[in-house]
C-alpha cells in the first residue's frame, strides 16, 4: 500500500535526476545550456544574448599553441565574412596558464577581432568536452550542436582541401542539414585546472 | 673506363653522401632514424604483432606538453626494452624533419622507433588510431600482446602514468 503511494514520486524524482544527467554536457544530449563569461575586456558575454543569430560559431582559442596560431586569420577571415551574414563568431580561451593579459594582449598583436572570453577554470571547456585548440562548434539559436571538429582539413593554407566549418556554414545559411557534423585535426590540448 | 679500386672509392662514396643525405644522425652511442610513412605503413606497424605490447605516442615539436613528457617516455622505452615496443609518431610537416624533429629526438637520446607521418588529411589517421579521439595532442596508445588497443592517454602524462597503463598489458 504504502509503496503504491509512493511509486509514482519515485518515478518522478527519478525523471528528474535522469533529466539533470542529461544536461550536464553536450554529449548526452547534443545541446549546450546557456552560459555566461567575461572578455578580456571584463564585460559579460551570454550565450543566449547571440540566440537571435542565424547559428553562433564557438572556437576554443590558444594564446601559446602554434596550430591556433597558424589559424588566427582564417579564423578573422570567417568572423568578417560570416558575421556580415547574422552568424555569431565567439572564442574561448580555456587554457589554464593564459591569462585575460595576455589573451588582450595577443588579440592586439595577431588582430584579432571577434570576441574572445575567458573560461577560467575551464568550466565551459568541460561543459563542450572540448578538448584542444583550435577546436570549432557551431549551435543553432537553441543551442543545439549543428557542427562539431575543425575549421579546414590542413594547418598549412595552401595545403586545404576541404573548408568543413565554411561549407557547414554555408549549409546552414542555405537552410540545409549540416552533411558532415562532425570532424576531427591535430590541435594542441587544453590545459585544464 | 674507372679502375677497380677508384670505383670501389667512388661506391664509398656515394653511400657516404646518401647517408648525410638520408634521415638518419648519429652521435657516439645513439642513432636517431626518422622515416617518413604514410597511412597504410602504420596500418602495418600497428598490425605487427611482435607478441609484445605496443606503445605508440604522437607528438609533435610544435606541441609543448609533448615535449614535456618525452623524457618520461624514453625513460619507459629503456625501463621496460624488453617487454614494450614502443613507437613515436611525429605529426609534424614533412619539410621540417631535419630542422626540427631530427635534433629534437637526438636531444632527447631517443632509441626507440621514431616516425614522420605524411597525411593529405589527417581524419582517417586519428580515427585509425581511435575513433574516440579528437586529435589533441600529446596521445598515447598502448596495446597488448595481441594487438588489442588497451588504454588510449590523452593530455601530457607522468612516468607513473606511463608505468601504470604499460603495467596492465604486461603483467
Amino acid at each position: 500500500m504504502i509503496l503504491k503511494k509512493f511509486l509514482p514520486l519515485a518515478a518522478l524524482v527519478a525523471v528528474y535526476f535522469l533529466s539533470i544527467a542529461a544536461c550536464a554536457n553536450h554529449s548526452s544530449s547534443g545541446r549546450i545550456g546557456d552560459f555566461t563569461l567575461n572578455d578580456y575586456d571584463g564585460d559579460k558575454h551570454s550565450l543566449s544574448d547571440y540566440k537571435d543569430s542565424k547559428a553562433i560559431v564557438i572556437i576554443f582559442v590558444a594564446t601559446e599553441c602554434p596550430i591556433s596560431n597558424d589559424y588566427n586569420s582564417r579564423m578573422e577571415k570567417l568572423f568578417n565574412e560570416y558575421s556580415q551574414k547574422d552568424i555569431a563568431f565567439i572564442g574561448i580561451n580555456s587554457n589554464k596558464a593564459e591569462s585575460v593579459e595576455r589573451i588582450k594582449e595577443h588579440a592586439k598583436e595577431k588582430g584579432l577581432t571577434f570576441t574572445i572570453l575567458k573560461d577560467e577554470k575551464n568550466i565551459i571547456a568541460d561543459k563542450f568536452e572540448a578538448s584542444f585548440t583550435p577546436e570549432v562548434y557551431v549551435l543553432n539559436s537553441d543551442f543545439n550542436i549543428l557542427y562539431h571538429g575543425r575549421i579546414d582539413s590542413a594547418r598549412k593554407e595552401s595545403e586545404v582541401e576541404t573548408k568543413d566549418l565554411e561549407n557547414a556554414l554555408n549549409e546552414i545559411l542555405a537552410g540545409k542539414e549540416v552533411m558532415k557534423k562532425e570532424t576531427k585535426a591535430f590541435g594542441c590540448s587544453i590545459k585544464r585546472i | 673506363m674507372i679502375p677497380y679500386k677508384k670505383s670501389k672509392l667512388l661506391i664509398l662514396l656515394i653511400f657516404f653522401f646518401c647517408g648525410i643525405t638520408s634521415a638518419v644522425f648519429s652521435q657516439p652511442g645513439v642513432t636517431t632514424q626518422v622515416k617518413v610513412i604514410n597511412i597504410s605503413d602504420l596500418e602495418k606497424i600497428v598490425n605487427q604483432n611482435e607478441n609484445r605490447a605496443l606503445v605508440i605516442n604522437v607528438w609533435a615539436t610544435w606541441c609543448l606538453p609533448c615535449r614535456e613528457e618525452f623524457p618520461d617516455l624514453v625513460k619507459l622505452a629503456e625501463d621496460y626494452d624488453k617487454k614494450i615496443r614502443v613507437v613515436g609518431i611525429s605529426v609534424d610537416e614533412a619539410d621540417e624533419l631535419d630542422s626540427k624533429v631530427i635534433p629534437f629526438l637526438k636531444d632527447q637520446n631517443a632509441e626507440f622507433e621514431n616516425y614522420l607521418i605524411k597525411l593529405a588529411d589527417p581524419e582517417d589517421f586519428i580515427n585509425l588510431l581511435n575513433k574516440d579521439w579528437s586529435g589533441a595532442i600529446p596521445a598515447t596508445f598502448i596495446y597488448d600482446n595481441k594487438g588489442k588497443q588497451n588504454e588510449s592517454l590523452i593530455g601530457k602524462q607522468s612516468y607513473e602514468l606511463f608505468e601504470k597503463a604499460i603495467k596492465k598489458v604486461i603483467d
